[in-house]
Formats: C-alpha cells, sequence, structure tokens
C-alpha cells in the first residue's frame, strides 16, 4: 500500500520533521546545512509546518546556529586569501540558511515573529546588515522586513541616540532589501510627533519620496513609511509638501495609477492620511472621486489587495456625506452588492464590505433607499448566521445603518420580515457579548416602529431576551438592551408598558437607574420616561412597592453627575407632573426633598446649566406643576417663596429660542400667583 | 399623519410624509417642484400672518438674506409619501403638498393643501392634545 502524500513530504529519507529538527543540532557541520535548507524549503508558504515546525523547537535551534556562526567571527572579515575563501563562504552559507530560515518562519506569520523574536533572533540579524557580503546583508535585510512587517516587531526606538542615524544609513544604501527594511522600520515604529517631526528635519521623507521611484518593493514600503511619518501630523505635512502639494504629492498621487494593484491601494492610504491631517490638497484637487473609482476598482483584484480596498474605502468616507453621495453615483453598491452574492468570498473581503456598506448608509437616506431597492435584505438577514463572529457583527452594523430610515421603520418594512426578527432574536442569545451588543444596535432600531404592531418580535420572544439581558454583567449589553427597550415603548401602549413592568419589575428598574454605568442609567431613566408618557393609569404604575422607581429617579437627579441623566430624569419628572395631584405632589417632594427651607433646591442649577437641554426639560417640569389645577397654587407659592421663579425670570432672554419661548409660558402661566 | 372620520375607509388612514424646512440655507421659500410655480408659493405663505415681515424681501430676492433661526415660527412644507396601513382608493389624495406654519409659542400648526387638481386652500389645523393629562409629557426614542 503506498503512503500518502502529506507523509512522503515531510519524511524524506531521514524521518520526520522531528529528526529534521534533531539535525539541526547536529555536530556534523553538512548534516546541519542540509537539515538547514531543508526546514526552510519545507515550511515555504505554509502556516500549518511552520507552526508545526515552532512546536518542535526549530526555530531557537536555527537562532543558535547563526549566533554560533556569527560568534565564530571570521566571517566578517574581509575577504582573505582565495585558499581559506572555502571555509569563509561555507560559513556565509550558513548564515545566509539560517538568516532565510528565520526569514520564513516570519513571513506573514505573526506565530513565527514572535518565536522568532523570543529565540532572540533580532540582534544577530541586525549584526548581518554589517557584512562585507551582500549575499549576508540581503538574507538579513529580508528576514528582517519579514519581522517589522507584523504588528508584533519591537517597537524601533527613533529618538534614541545613534538610531536616526542608523535608519538613514539603510536608506541610503544600496541594496533593496535594505532600504525597503529601512522603510518598513519607519511604517512600524515612527508614531509620534516628535518622531515624525525628526524625520522632516533629518531629510529621510525627502529620501522616501526619491524611492516612489525605485523598485515595486521600495515604492511600496515607502508609501507605508510616508503615511505613518504623516499620520495626525499637518504641521509635518505643510511643512514637507507646501501649499500646494508639489513634486512629493504628484509622485504619490501618480502612484494611485501604477500598474501595480497593491501599489496604488497603498498610494490612496497615503492620501487618505494626508487629507485626514490636513483636509487640503484632496480637496482643493478634487481628488476624491479618484480616490473611490480606484478603490472600488480594486475590488476585483483577487487577492489580498481586493481584500483590503473595502477597509480603505471605509477609512475614505468615514462620516462624510459628500463622499457616500460620489460613492453612490460611483455605483459603490453595486459592486458591494456583487460581492455578498458570490459564493465563497473570503471572511475578511465580506466583512470590509459589509463595514463599507455601514458607513455609505450611516447618513443619507438615498443611500439606505438604494441598498434596500436592491433586494440585499436577504443576503444580508443570511450573514447574521455566519459562523465567524466578525462578520455576524458587520452584518448588524450595516443593518444597524440602514434601519435609521425613518420611511422604511414607518411603512413597517423590517419589523414584518419574519427572517430578520427571528435571526436577530437568535442572535440576542449569541454567545459573543460583542454579537449580542451588535445585535442590539438593530432591534433598537426597528422597534421604533410607529404604526405596525410589534407583534411578530413578541411573539419570538424577543421582549423576554431584553429583559433578560437588561440583567447582563456586561455593561455594554445592559446598556443596550435598555435603550431596546426604551425605543420599544416610545408612544406605545399600555398593553406593551404594562409587560414591561412585569418582566422587568419595579425594583430592576430602580437598581438599573442607579447602575455604576452612566449610559445604563441614562437609558433605564430614558424608559421610565417613555412607561409614564400616556394615560393617567400608566403613571401610577412607576408608584409601585412603595414608589421605589421614584425615589431611583429622584437621588439621581440631585447627585448625577451627568447632564444625559439628569435630562432624561427631569422629563420622568415633567411627564408623572401632568398626571393628578397626588402625582404632582409627589414631583414636589422630590424636587423640595427637605422639609421646612433649606438650602437652595438642587434644580436650580438646572435651571442655570449650560446645557439647554436641561434648562428646556426643568422648565418643562414647573409648567406642568403650575398648569391650572386645583393645586397649582400652592405650588406656585413655594416655587415663588424658593426663588425659584425669579431665577426663571433671568431667563427671559435665553440664548435658545426653545428655553425662551417655554419660559414666557411659564411666567405668563403664574403671573396669576406672583407674589 | 392619521386622519381620522374619512368617508370610504373603515379605519384612520395614516401616511408617512416627509418635511422640508425653510431655513433658506436649504430649503427657500420657493418650492420649485411639485408643480408650485413662485405665484402659488407666494400666495400661500401670505396666508400666514407671521409670513407678514418677510413677505416683501421674499418677493424681491428670494429672502437670501434672511435669519429664521430666532423667530417663534417654522415655516416648513410637507408631502405626503405613501399610505400606511390603507390602498389608494381610500378617497384620500396625496398627489398634492401642504405649505404649513408651526407656532412655537402655542403649540399649534397650520397649513395649507396646493395639488392644482384639488380645491385651492384647504386648512390644515392641528392643536397639542393632551388627553386628560394636566400637562405636557414627552416620550422619546434615539436611532442607534
Amino acid at each position: 500500500m503506498p503512503t500518502t502524500a502529506s507523509a512522503s513530504s515531510t519524511s524524506g529519507p531521514d524521518g520526520g520533521p522531528s529528526s529534521l529538527v534533531a539535525r539541526l543540532s547536529s555536530s556534523d557541520p553538512d548534516v546541519k546545512l542540509k537539515a538547514l535548507r531543508e526546514v526552510k524549503n519545507q515550511i515555504i508558504g505554509s502556516k500549518t509546518k511552520k507552526l508545526s515546525y515552532i512546536k518542535l523547537g526549530a526555530v531557537p535551534r536555527v537562532a543558535s546556529i547563526l549566533s554560533a556562526a556569527i560568534a565564530d567571527g571570521d566571517c566578517f572579515q574581509p575577504a582573505p586569501a582565495a585558499s581559506v575563501r572555502g571555509m569563509l563562504g561555507y560559513s556565509s552559507n550558513v548564515v545566509v540558511q539560517s538568516a532565510a530560515a528565520l526569514g520564513s518562519f516570519a513571513c506573514g506569520f505573526d506565530d513565527g515573529v514572535q518565536a522568532v523574536l523570543a529565540a532572540g533572533a533580532l540582534p544577530l540579524l541586525v549584526r548581518l546588515l554589517d557584512h562585507p557580503d551582500d549575499k549576508v546583508v540581503d538574507a538579513g535585510a529580508r528576514s528582517l522586513k519579514m519581522i517589522y512587517q507584523s504588528e508584533f516587531a519591537p517597537k524601533y526606538e527613533i529618538l534614541e541616540r545613534g538610531s536616526l542615524e542608523f535608519l538613514v544609513s539603510l536608506l541610503n544604501r544600496e541594496g533593496e532589501n535594505v532600504t525597503e527594511l529601512g522603510a518598513h522600520i519607519i511604517a512600524h515604529s515612527c508614531r509620534t510627533f516628535e518622531e515624525q517631526k525628526v524625520m522632516l528635519e533629518a531629510g529621510v521623507l525627502k529620501r522616501l519620496v526619491s524611492l516612489l521611484d525605485g523598485s515595486v518593493g521600495q515604492r511600496d514600503a515607502s508609501l507605508g513609511s510616508l503615511a505613518a511619518a504623516f499620520k495626525n501630523n499637518s504641521e509635518v505635512i505643510k511643512e514637507f509638501l507646501g501649499p500646494h502639494g508639489g513634486k512629493s504629492f504628484n509622485a504619490i498621487l501618480r502612484l494611485t495609477m501604477d500598474s501595480n494593484a497593491k501599489t496604488r491601494l497603498l498610494a490612496c492610504q497615503c492620501l487618505i492620511v494626508i487629507r485626514d491631517a490636513t483636509d487640503c490638497y484632496i480637496q482643493e484637487l478634487g481628488l476624491n472621486r479618484k480616490l473611490v473609482n480606484t478603490l472600488l476598482e480594486l475590488l476585483d483584484d483577487p487577492g489580498q489587495v481586493g481584500d483590503e480596498s473595502p477597509f480603505v474605502l471605509s477609512s475614505l468616507v468615514l462620516g462624510k456625506e459628500d463622499l457616500h453621495t460620489i460613492a453612490l453615483e460611483a455605483d459603490a453598491m453595486v459592486k458591494f452588492h456583487d460581492c455578498m452574492e458570490k459564493e465563497n468570498v473570503n471572511p475578511r473581503r465580506l466583512r470590509g464590505v459589509l463595514l463599507a456598506l455601514a458607513d455609505l448608509c450611516s447618513k443619507l437616506e438615498i443611500c439606505r433607499s438604494t441598498f434596500l431597492s436592491m433586494q440585499v435584505l436577504k443576503p444580508l438577514i443570511g450573514f447574521l448566521n455566519h459562523k465567524e463572529e466578525d462578520i455576524r457583527i458587520a452584518a448588524c452594523t450595516c443593518l444597524k445603518n440602514v434601519t435609521r430610515s425613518i420611511k422604511n421603520l414607518c411603512a413597517g418594512y423590517f419589523m414584518k420580515n419574519e427572517a430578520l426578527v427571528t435571526a436577530l432574536v437568535l442572535l440576542l442569545m449569541d454567545a459573543s457579548e460583542e454579537v449580542q451588543v451588535a445585535a442590539l444596535g438593530v432591534v433598537s432600531n426597528i422597534v421604533v416602529d410607529f404604526t405596525t404592531q410589534k407583534s411578530m418580535f413578541v411573539a419570538h420572544e424577543g421582549m423576554q431576551q431584553l429583559f433578560g439581558l437588561s440583567k447582563s454583567m456586561v455593561p455594554a449589553v445592559r446598556s443596550n438592551a435598555l435603550w431596546a427597550l426604551r425605543n420599544m415603548t416610545f408612544l406605545a401602549d399600555d398593553r406593551c408598558k404594562e409587560a414591561v413592568y412585569l418582566g422587568m419589575t419595579p425594583s430592576l428598574i430602580a437598581d438599573l437607574i442607579c447602575d455604576d454605568e452612566l449610559s445604563v442609567q441614562e437609558q433605564a431613566l430614558a424608559l421610565v420616561r417613555n412607561l409614564v408618557d400616556g394615560s393617567v393609569e400608566s403613571i401610577e404604575q412607576v408608584f409601585a412597592d412603595d414608589g421605589i422607581i421614584l425615589d431611583a429617579a429622584g437621588s439621581q437627579l440631585q447627585c448625577g453627575p451627568n447632564a444625559e441623566v439628569l435630562i432624561q430624569g427631569m422629563y420622568v419628572l415633567g411627564n408623572i407632573a401632568c398626571g393628578n395631584e397626588i402625582h404632582k405632589e409627589a414631583v414636589m417632594c422630590l424636587l423640595f426633598p427637605l422639609v421646612g427651607r433649606g438650602p437652595e433646591p438642587f434644580f436650580v442649577n438646572f435651571l442655570l446649566s449650560t446645557d439647554s437641554r436641561l434648562r428646556l426639560a426643568t422648565v418643562w417640569v414647573l409648567i406642568n406643576l403650575t398648569l391650572p389645577s386645583p393645586g397649582a397654587l400652592n405650588r406656585q407659592q413655594r416655587l415663588q417663596k424658593e426663588g425659584v421663579l425669579s431665577i426663571v425670570r433671568s431667563m427671559v432672554n435665553d440664548p435658545c429660542l426653545d428655553v425662551k419661548i417655554r419660559v414666557k409660558t411659564l411666567l405668563t402661566q403664574t403671573e396669576l400667583g406672583d407674589f | 399623519m392619521e386622519a381620522l372620520n374619512v368617508p370610504m375607509a373603515d379605519t384612520p388612514v395614516v401616511t408617512f410624509w416627509e418635511g422640508e424646512i425653510v431655513d433658506i440655507k436649504n430649503y427657500t421659500f420657493f418650492t420649485g417642484k411639485w408643480e408650485a410655480m413662485p405665484d402659488d408659493d407666494i400666495k400661500h405663505w401670505t396666508k400666514f400672518p407671521s409670513f407678514a415681515p418677510f413677505q416683501s424681501q421674499v418677493q424681491a430676492d428670494g429672502g437670501k438674506s434672511l435669519d429664521l433661526s430666532n423667530y417663534p415660527f417654522i415655516f416648513m412644507r410637507w408631502k405626503e409619501q405613501y399610505f400606511v396601513n390603507v390602498g389608494t382608493d381610500c378617497g384620500l389624495t396625496i398627489a398634492g403638498f401642504y405649505y404649513v406654519c408651526f407656532s412655537c409659542a402655542d403649540v399649534t400648526i397650520n397649513g395649507f393643501y396646493y395639488d392644482p387638481n384639488s380645491s385651492p386652500f384647504q386648512k390644515l389645523e392641528l392643536k397639542s392634545a393632551n388627553e386628560g393629562k394636566t400637562g405636557f409629557s414627552f416620550s422619546s426614542y434615539e436611532l442607534q
């Protein structure tokens, strides 16, 4: 019976991987060299094999070989007479092979990079850069390049003494791999304002721009390092590029039309970095459309460039309506839709496309309408069930932005879609809390359904899930579950509100109002605000369990530091103050908690707040307390005595029109009770 | 918008509408679409007393230098887009649009329907309804 292919490739005539690794420690130099070559050949292009040899301890052994060869010392001497050249040639060969093997372990594989670093190989490889033999230098530079393209490479301290000079020397050397190494180190390590400034002053940026005319590798590495040198630093950019961009800018721009796809992508990225830091050049030169078109074309690349292009497009259009429009006109939606419809799309690419779609639908209704008109909801719902967590999250993010469409919410477009509702309720039970939070974002929007009954969601136990998630240990889950409940109870009928009280209990609601997290407090109070908006009967519910909910709201209003929490709290009081006399007096007790005359009422600060929304919410409470009713006069007198109405009078020219109008309403209302 | 007591409908008729706020920057007093000519615009806006201070300027140059941000009235156009709960045979039309004025002070909305194929100046009057409550209460939602 023949052996399997995998067995025959890994177990040569001298045994399997374990045996091969053992031979790396052989005392016979020929065996050792042969083993080095074999390991290198085995692992090229195979992450599985790299991992397997790492686990067998190959990396430290290779590093040890390299170390011994360097310690040998002779290999760093200038070339001697021909008679001894053979031995040195052998030593250099060992160095080259061991360096290459280490580079292979590190190439495109973070576990490999970490193993190489852990074996102490980095300084050994750096030493090779001074070797008289160009082949050795090249092998060292190539391997170091692999390391510095990984996020796990150590930061190169550019500002340390001698470091900048070394970097400059690399950039000015002859060998392509050495100059590329210099550029990759900059791309990886140049992060601070000071480092960027030093790069500029040392002429490094000028050298990098000159490398844009070099080989493909030099161009790509230089684009990455220029982006790092420019990032968030408008001063360096303006000083280097000048007022109109000049030759350097044009050199980068030209590369957006390069024949190499990766170069085009990197050039676009660099231009986006410039745009983000300075907001000029690109805008002035009308280059946005060009960038959008280039990035959309790159989506056709079948490889890594195509996988990355949607992410770069996202960074270009994020938050910018004018760019959303340009992308729409460039048929971005069509391209993304086509990508989504393909089978076996690379998960990274799919995630990028979903997130780019999410960005495009984030602000403009026209984009959402276009998206929905393409019948993409069905495949999108399918991605909610994807086995990859990142895809489920990206699909939720996309849906969340699409469901910002008030037009379609009003038409019940989402809530009537059983497949969507079912998939979302399932995601609320996802093992990943991040997925739960993402799904809650979508649910929060679709439950704002102004006319259609929410029966589908309720029937699938969606509400039960929300109640459960409001008790989660994870703050983001709690606050988002409350957000969804709050939206669900917007203008809801009493039946819906009763279901919430039954599912949540007054005690739980009170606890959430006093939660450690501000976002939870805010959403809990916003929920109560909606629960007490409506009939007088709906206000009664908040008095259950000895008014525990009301007490919690009151205590937050007295000590809450956050405007958003206070605003919701005051609207709770304002809504309760729409009820009967008992309700209004309960609000008065909360506003004036101390019996008799005490220090200034806490809510006076709200009237003086710099946040106009808080001032307005407070004025509404006072309006509702003093509207004509049996006890209104007494309440007016109390407000007058406590100095509240005097403060209100000082607000007649409030800079916020809404506040100004309501202050006028309040003062007109209290004229008869003015003492 | 919910219309009650519609003769040909069994239930109240709900429509979805989209509005344009006249802020001079994004939308001016001139409609520029929906078969409404500038003359039609002026005829309708002048039916609101609160428009009087701006009439001459709007007629002269479209009111391009007006600042309405602190004016206690908000001018809008409302265009109904579709029927939410009934068919198009309910006896109501949504072919036209409304010129609308919202009074911030007394919380009232007045409007006039415009449709070249309908009777002119059909009035819309909306007032805040407290539904038995003694006060103004506010529900809220926030989209994520």
